[in-house]
């Protein structure tokens, strides 16, 4: 076959041949197959991908635009666009693949319109907004294949659930498009593939290159007893860590929130002889300086970049020589991929160095070992029936040409995301889109879907221009961009930080330190600050709880110490130590043993509970037991929670023996329960943020739209009790309930947890001091106030408060 | 329920209801109504529910039954924007405006009351220039917040937080500087802007069913 030659040809200039799994995705391409190809970073899978329809383009010229390519980073999509167009080029086809992101100019975007490129890469909103052209399916219905890169980073998010819907109509209007996804190694690979081709499709799952090693190095501290029991910046290990970098050409240090990357960043630019060669990469950082980074990086300018999950991601990231982990990397699928960021070589070792911040971080990383030796990875499961983005896409599909109802929802439903799609639920959307409600006459006036002759349509130009600029705010959140006030962005910082500050004071961002001038606009001016102390912004999120898998891993490798069969690691050895502490003084948790301790101190009474299940279900679960106890004995705790268990601290001792434990632990009303618990109504309200932007229910703030949108902002918080007072079946609301227990709580872990604590043994314990699994709550301690008040008797605290002081 | 106050001598109540009442002058205030707002919102696609307007037409009817008002001064956003030919809500308006067939209805106009001059016939509202002066006291829609006169406004919607980080409430709350008060905003569908700060303001805040003096508190306004 002729064909395959311009592939080989290309590899052999590059020093390589075809691996096995390549030949095996081009022909199952050229056999018109959909499905999924896994491997990790750097060992080909994107030529794997790509090659079929390289072939087929070198063959069959075809007509109009054929190839999409959908990436979830437009910082990624310049890259990617040029990684695939090199094979072409070397074949002799220039020019055939473009670009198209929320980045591209409205001209280039016209001229991609009008002569289409036979490939385009774009984004999963920009395709959105392609869809809901009016002469969409004209344009799109000669693909032949649409490319989904990263596709487990999507898998679990609303983004995911968007291009579930997008392919969806895509396959409508061209029955014989191939789907083909490309994503990391996944726990739940069958489901990640029938996310992507949909449910009435049979996808082929081909692996590539399992068996690439991955070698874990431990930064051990020298005197073990005398590394800290806590924290969490780990900033002790710099020499160690700089000894490191030197030692290697190019070195990328990875770290797990944004605010470490910052401190480590200021911290090996103080110390390091080099300061100009180390760069800072976060998702917060504006483009420019993330593409600088990066290229300094691949040109070997720079010997260190620091960066967080920004660059988990990307396809032809050059390799680094080393790869570095600040604290515990969470997760097994998270070590792979961040490991395979160096020695990118097909069949290379990857090799990543961790650098525990403290004492059962190192147990952590004997636990990472252990697991590494089973090949197993955590699954990341895809989200079903947001509504939200259903509600976004139907408008979206009314747009792009019109639709039939009935015909849109057999669509849908062919989606892994909507496949259980009740009828019920169905209609409530397509009323909400073209009647606002339910209830007709609610809502006079109401205009944004029409039906016309059978056909959803959107009659107003205003609400297709409102609609088109709402479908790319999926990713975005309350985030104020910085800027200096001559000019010149640095990225974005969390609203919610910055609105604390006051004009003058001082911040660290993007590597420097900074004053604030003033905000206006949603922008941050600021300048360049003399002195350098200044506080570390804290996002929110990112920080990702300790898998299930590890957390598994860990109670293993306790049983194990317990067992007198450690296993024979360094990082086992340099723990023991510190279990065997913990089991003399109280005892170790294990998976048949919940262990309970009750320490008194100055402060109060703490109960520390250990169930390891990481550090968003403890929230819910501390809240639930701390409520089920009030009920019982009117008290106020405060909460701390982490990956390994949670402090209920109280001012007056709370006596609760193991009969009390096994009451308040009892699986049965959870859901109830956590829900009085909580500040249900509150955290739902705030979930509602992203329902109601993605929804169309609330309108960004958009340079230069100025009039038509600020007519019509409300904030999210308002919507939410608009539609709690008059619409409260408003099935928006449910899903923000929803959310807040499965993405917010993680309920599942918590049934869990409660579950088994029916089989455990509970091992209660009064020790003296503080525990090596207490000592990190204490420290760590995150003060979150929770009492069985209500809101009146919160306000009357705080008066209650503020007449104390007055007096 | 309510507050009482002075303000430049005039002893005034200061309702849970966002309202001020005038017992000397058998006088009720309210600012910043915003009615029909919810039907811009459904006309841009965003489908607020209606019953917004009949909860602020209600709100209303409290206050004057609660009161016992001859007369009501809204200080300025009685609507939200001028009705369009087909709306259906100012013929609302004019419909609860004849089950208070005797009040009498007074509006200081402020930023957001444009295009009403038929509809201020129709519901038989009197147009007060801004700056009108009652008893000595300067009624207005939006008051100069670094020399604020004796006298009413609105327009900013103050909010007033309590309580540390993690533990914050927040209020709708009257402010005031010397003898200036400025009202909360009557419509419910209304809030959010951006910060502003400004030395000299205290507040009295809404808790529940009560008016709280919280003089001792300095939080921005919110306009």
């Amino acid at each position: 076959m002729s064909a395959c030659c311009p592939l080989d040809a290309f590899l052999a200039a590059q020093g390589l041949e075809p691996q096995a799994f390549q030949r095996q995705a081009w022909a199952a391409f050229d056999a018109g197959a959909s499905g999924l190809i896994h491997a990790p970073t750097g060992s080909g899978k994107t030529l794997a991908a790509w090659g079929g329809a390289v072939r087929e383009l070198l063959d069959s010229p075809g007509h109009g635009l054929q190839y999409l390519w959908i990436t979830p980073l437009r910082a990624l999509a310049a890259d990617t666009a040029r990684a695939l167009d090199r094979p072409l080029a070397h074949a002799g086809l220039s020019e055939a693949v473009a670009l198209r992101t929320g980045d591209t100019s409205a001209h280039r975007k016209r001229k991609l319109m009008d002569q289409p490129p036979p490939a385009l890469v774009t984004t999963p909103e920009s395709l959105s907004v392609m869809l809901s052209y009016a002469d969409a399916p004209q344009r799109l219905k000669n693909l032949r294949a649409v490319f989904v890169d990263e596709w487990h980073d999507l898998l679990d998010s609303k983004r995911g659930v968007l291009l579930q819907l997008a392919l969806a109509r895509l396959r409508g209007w061209n029955p014989g498009l191939r789907t083909w996804g490309l994503s990391a190694t996944l726990g739940n690979l069958d489901q990640a593939a029938a996310a992507l081709v949909g449910v009435d499709r049979e996808p082929l799952i081909i692996a590539g290159d399992l068996d690439r090693p991955v070698e874990l190095v431990s930064l051990l501290p020298g005197a073990v007893d005398r590394f800290p029991w806590a924290g969490r910046v780990g900033i002790r290990q710099l020499k160690a860590v700089i000894d490191r970098i030197e030692a290697a050409g190019t070195s990328l240090l990875f770290t797990n929130t944004r605010s470490q990357a910052e401190i480590w960043f200021n911290a090996i630019q103080a110390v390091c002889d080099w300061p100009d060669r180390v760069a800072l990469h976060h998702g917060s950082i504006s483009r420019d300086l993330r593409q600088q980074a990066e290229q300094g990086l691949s040109d070997g300018r720079l010997k260190c970049v620091v960066a967080t999950a920004s660059l988990d991601l990307g396809v032809d990231f050059s390799p680094v020589d080393q790869v570095l982990q600040v604290g515990s990397p969470k997760g097994i699928a998270r070590l792979i991929q961040r490991a395979g960021r160096s020695g990118h070589r097909p069949g290379g070792t990857a090799r990543i160095v961790c650098v525990p911040t403290h004492a059962l971080e190192i147990a952590e990383l004997a636990a990472v070992r252990e697991r590494l030796k089973t090949g197993r990875v955590e699954p990341r499961r895809p989200l079903r029936l947001a509504l939200d983005v259903l509600a976004q896409h139907v408008v979206t599909a009314a747009l792009g040409g019109g639709v039939p109802p009935d015909a849109l929802f057999e669509e849908v439903r062919t989606t892994h995301a909507f496949a259980d799609l009740a009828p019920v639920q169905w209609q409530w959307v397509v009323d909400f889109v073209t009647r606002g409600g339910p209830a007709l006459e609610a809502y006079p006036a109401f205009q944004r879907v029409e039906a016309v002759n059978g056909l959803l349509r959107v009659p107003s130009r205003r609400i297709a221009m409102l609609h088109r600029l709402n479908i790319g705010t999926i990713t975005a959140d309350g985030a104020l961009s910085v800027k200096f006030r001559k000019g010149g962005s640095l990225g974005s910082v969390e609203e919610r930080f910055l609105a604390r500050l006051r004009p003058g004071e001082r911040f660290v961002f993007a590597g420097r330190v900074l004053e604030l001038i003033r905000i206006r606009d949603m922008t941050a001016y600021v300048r360049p600050a003399k002195s350098n102390k200044a506080q570390v912004p804290a996002w929110q999120g990112g920080r990702l709880p300790l898998s299930t898998l590890l957390a598994d891993g860990l109670l293993k490798l306790f049983e194990d110490f317990g067992a007198g069969r450690l296993p024979a690691s360094a990082e086992a050895l340099a723990a023991a130590p510190l279990l065997a502490l913990q089991r003399e003084v109280s005892s170790l948790p294990a998976r048949d043993r919940l262990v309970l301790e009750q320490v008194t101190s100055r402060e109060g009474s703490h109960w520390f509970v250990y169930p390891f299940a990481g550090r968003l279900a403890h929230e819910g679960l501390a809240a639930l037991l701390a409520w089920r106890i009030a009920q019982q004995t009117p008290v106020t705790f405060s909460i701390t929670v982490n990956d390994y268990g949670f402090e209920l601290l109280s001012a007056e001792p709370v006596a609760l023996a193991a009969e009390d434990w096994r009451r308040v632990l009892d699986p049965a009303d959870l859901e109830r329960d956590i829900v009085a618990s909580l500040d249900a109504a509150n955290l739902a309200k705030y979930r509602f943020r992203d329902i109601a932007r993605i929804a169309g229910l609330v309108q960004q703030g958009y340079p230069g739209k100025g009039k038509a949108v600020r007519q019509i902002q409300a904030s999210s918080g308002l919507i939410f009790d608009v539609l709690r007072e008059h619409d409260a079946d408003n099935l928006l609301l449910d899903q923000a309930r929803r959310e807040v227990l499965e993405a917010q709580l993680e309920i599942r872990r918590i049934r869990a947890v409660l579950e088994r604590s029916v089989e455990q043994s509970l091992s209660l314990h009064t020790p003296e001091r503080l525990t090596p699994l207490a000592f990190p709550l204490w420290a760590d301690r995150l003060r979150a106030h929770l009492t069985s008040e209500d809101w009146q008797a919160r306000v009357e605290r705080m008066l209650g408060r503020l007449e104390r002081d007055a007096a | 329920m309510s507050l009482r106050i002075e303000l430049a001598g005039h002893p005034l109540d200061l309702r849970a209801d966002r309202s001020v009442w005038w017992p000397a002058r058998r006088t009720a205030f309210v600012a910043d109504v915003h009615l029909g707002k919810d039907q811009v919102f459904r006309r841009s696609g965003v489908p607020i529910p209606a019953e917004v307007l009949d909860a602020e037409l209600a709100a209303l009817d409290a206050v004057l039954a609660g009161t016992g008002a001859e007369r009501l001064i809204v200080l300025g956003d009685w609507v939200h924007a001028a009705p369009d030919d087909d709306d259906g809500w100012p013929h609302a308006v004019e419909r609860w405006r004849r089950h208070h067939a005797e009040l009498e209805l007074v509006l200081v106009a402020g930023n957001h009351d444009r295009g009403l001059t038929e509809w201020l016939e129709r519901w038989r509202m009197q147009d007060w220039a801004d700056g009108a002066r009652l008893d000595g006291l300067a009624l207005m829609h939006e008051v100069d917040l670094d020399a604020p006169p004796a006298g009413l406004s609105g327009h900013v919607h103050p909010v007033v937080r309590l309580g540390p980080r993690g533990d914050r409430v927040r209020l709708t709350a009257f402010a005031r500087r010397a003898d200036h008060l400025i009202l909360p905003a009557f419509g419910r569908f209304t809030g959010g802007g951006e910060g502003l700060e400004r030395a000299g303001w205290t507040f009295y805040g809404i808790a529940g069913d009560r008016v709280v003096d919280l003089s001792g508190v300095r939080p921005p306004l919110r306009r």
